[in-house]
């Protein structure tokens, strides 16, 4: 029984991860349709960012966020400005955006292998080690801290989307961009805004996970499929649906621990991502507006 | 009104005229390292070719053909250690065991886009996974030795070059096919291509198992050429980012334009790279990224770009003669 119980509060503290991975590239695709191939590079490159604040100028993982979230987010507007606006749009785009931004993952990887060479790292805190006692099982604090940041930032990327103006418009171009040019929406600017902030979700995403597992300029394809799994069963751009959607995909992959051989759980988000693309293409949560 | 032949006659023309010097050039005395590269340049145009009948012809990106193979490589290698049997009929069977494989991803031929291309990484990470701790089969990380003597190696030469000629030949008659419109019209709009009655998923099953088929015959080769394999290379997701790259160079979805991708691929790959092994990644996201930026049918298309203006130089220069 306890260890029913371990397994469940470590998919839980798992899911916040997950939803934090998910949503920046749930959001790209929700507005403009592009599927961020460059998402699990993004998520590499905000651990080494965390990796470095805290190895070279001593501050905290979890404060260095901020300073992550906003190089992240100066890199999504580079990249929406410098590449992604230059392709067509709509089906004819889609194989040239995936290509390009693969392109883009590739640079950033070798960047970091000449950066940081190809061992592999982790942030370990002086409070890396400590645990908590909760329900009769032991939680790590770093677990528990990255659960708690990632329900603020999607509570707060819930106010974004649904209290803002900005919200409002990221919102209304999603739906039809064409008419919100008519109603004096610039929506260049908005894709420029949303691609940027996708970006900072997943360089965020990047520390997190940096100071829970260890990472080298190779992870993050296993990311891109994960938080692919969780957008596609959340439905897109539902906040909340990308969170149950999250805690799904970390339950499974807990409990898969159970019965299949150690070095398949790391394929586990692939087995989901088959069923569920197979047999609810539409998202388990079946909604499909930016709420 | 007789119906155009199915291949061009200069294209045609051309192949033939091409593969016989290639066949004949060993004639010249190569050097056993010329001779060796233009056999690895076979099997990666053969590889490309088959990679762009489902990228380029279908438009259905694919990141996991390294998969295909690596079960076609692992198949022909088993067999020979097993039974001895001579080397092309294990090659065959390595590729039919492949095509097979591919129809295993029959699910995923529904997927469309970048729903596809992502399972796809899925698909070739987990075969990865799968083969490599599969060590009964495979050999895990020590991999598996293969017999191949010189002269069987010697011969390679000419049987990748059939199947490469062989593999571009297909393509022309694909391309101009009645099956390769249907596929064309399931890139367009596969809704559409359903409502005159084309079924995108039996098409796409069709050239995916092709494709898939002509992979694992050239990871088949591959593993009688390098006589030694082991997963991490053969199924590794550098592999599958080499067919992408290769057909992107040459231009994906023209018919031939990927045998050229692979011959420069090739020629990068040993000259440039090989003196810095480290900068290989970065090399090949810039070109990704320049290609599809600024000619996004690579080489074919810079090609044709050059004819267009040459044409419109000639025609401005007789144009300015004539009133004089």
């Amino acid at each position: 029984m306890s260890r029913f119980v371990d397994l469940v509060v470590s998919a839980v503290l798992l899911a916040g991860l997950y939803a934090t991975m998910a949503y920046g590239l749930g959001l790209i695709y929700g507005v403009l349709r592009v599927v961020n191939l460059a998402h699990g590079g993004v998520i590499m490159m905000g651990a080494y960012l965390g990796w470095l604040c805290y190895e070279r100028l001593g501050i905290d993982p979890y404060l260095a966020i901020p300073l992550v979230a906003i190089a992240s987010f100066l890199f999504g507007v580079a990249m929406y400005r410098g590449l992604v606006r230059r392709l067509p749009r709509g089906p004819a785009g889609g194989p040239a955006s995936l290509l390009l931004l693969f392109g883009v993952w590739l640079v950033l990887r070798n960047i970091a292998y000449l950066a940081f060479t190809g061992n592999d790292q982790a942030i370990r805190t002086a409070y890396s080690s400590r645990s908590l006692a909760m329900l009769g099982s032991h939680v790590s604090l770093t677990r528990l801290v990255v659960l708690v940041i990632g329900l603020v930032i999607a509570a707060l990327l819930h106010l974004l989307l649904a209290r803002t103006m900005l919200g409002r418009a990221i919102r209304a171009v999603a739906q039809n961009a064409d008419s919100c040019t008519l109603v004096g929406i610039d929506v260049e600017q908005i894709y420029t805004l949303t691609f940027g902030i996708g970006t900072a979700l997943a360089g965020v995403a990047g520390v997190l996970l940096a100071t829970v597992f260890s990472f080298n300029p190779s992870s993050g394809s296993s990311e891109l499929l994960k938080s692919f799994v969780v957008v596609v069963l959340g439905g897109l751009g539902s906040v909340y649906g990308t969170g149950l959607a999250a805690l799904v995909v970390a339950t499974a992959e807990v409990f898969a621990v159970l019965i299949l051989p150690s070095y398949l759980t790391t394929a586990v988000g692939f087995l989901l991502l088959v069923l569920v693309l197979v047999l609810r293409p539409g998202g388990l949560f079946g909604r499909r507006a930016l709420t | 009104m007789t119906a155009p032949p199915v291949i061009p006659r200069a294209a045609g023309r051309a192949l033939i005229a091409v593969v016989v010097v290639l066949a004949a050039l060993p004639a010249l005395e190569l050097s056993t390292y010329s001779h060796n590269l233009l056999t690895r340049t076979y099997l990666l145009v053969a590889g490309a070719l088959a990679w762009n009948w489902m990228g380029g012809f279908v438009g259905q990106v694919s990141f996991g053909h390294a998969a295909m193979f690596g079960v076609g490589g692992f198949v022909a290698g088993r067999l020979a250690l097993a039974l001895a049997l001579p080397a092309p009929v294990c090659w065959l069977v390595g590729a039919l065991v492949a095509g097979a494989f591919a129809l295993g991803a029959h699910p995923l031929l529904r997927l469309r886009g970048p729903y596809f291309s992502i399972a796809t990484i899925g698909v070739g990470e987990f075969s990865r996974l799968v083969f490599t701790y599969w060590e009964k089969f495979t050999g895990g990380a020590t991999g598996l030795s293969l017999p191949i003597d010189a002269v069987q190696k010697h011969q390679l030469y000419w049987w990748t070059l059939g199947v490469a000629a062989a593999v571009a030949l297909a393509s022309l008659v694909i391309r101009r096919s009645s099956f390769g419109l249907k596929l064309l019209a399931i890139k367009a709009d596969a809704d559409a291509a359903a409502d005159v009655g084309i079924s995108a998923t039996l098409y796409q099953d069709l050239i995916f198992a092709l494709s898939g088929a002509v992979v694992g015959l050239c990871g088949a080769m591959n593993a009688s050429f390098y006589s030694f394999i082991e997963p991490a290379d053969m199924f590794g997701f550098e592999r599958s980012i080499g067919f992408v790259l290769m057909a992107v160079i040459g231009g994906v979805g023209t018919p031939l334009g990927p045998a050229l991708g692979a011959a420069v691929f090739v020629v990068v790959q040993t000259f440039l790279l090989a003196s810095y092994p480290e900068l290989h990644l970065g090399l090949y996201g810039i070109l990704l990224i320049a290609i599809i930026l600024f000619e996004p049918l690579g080489l074919t298309g810079l090609g044709q770009r050059l004819a267009r203006y040459a044409r419109r130089h000639v025609r401005r220069t007789t144009g300015a003669k004539e009133p004089g």
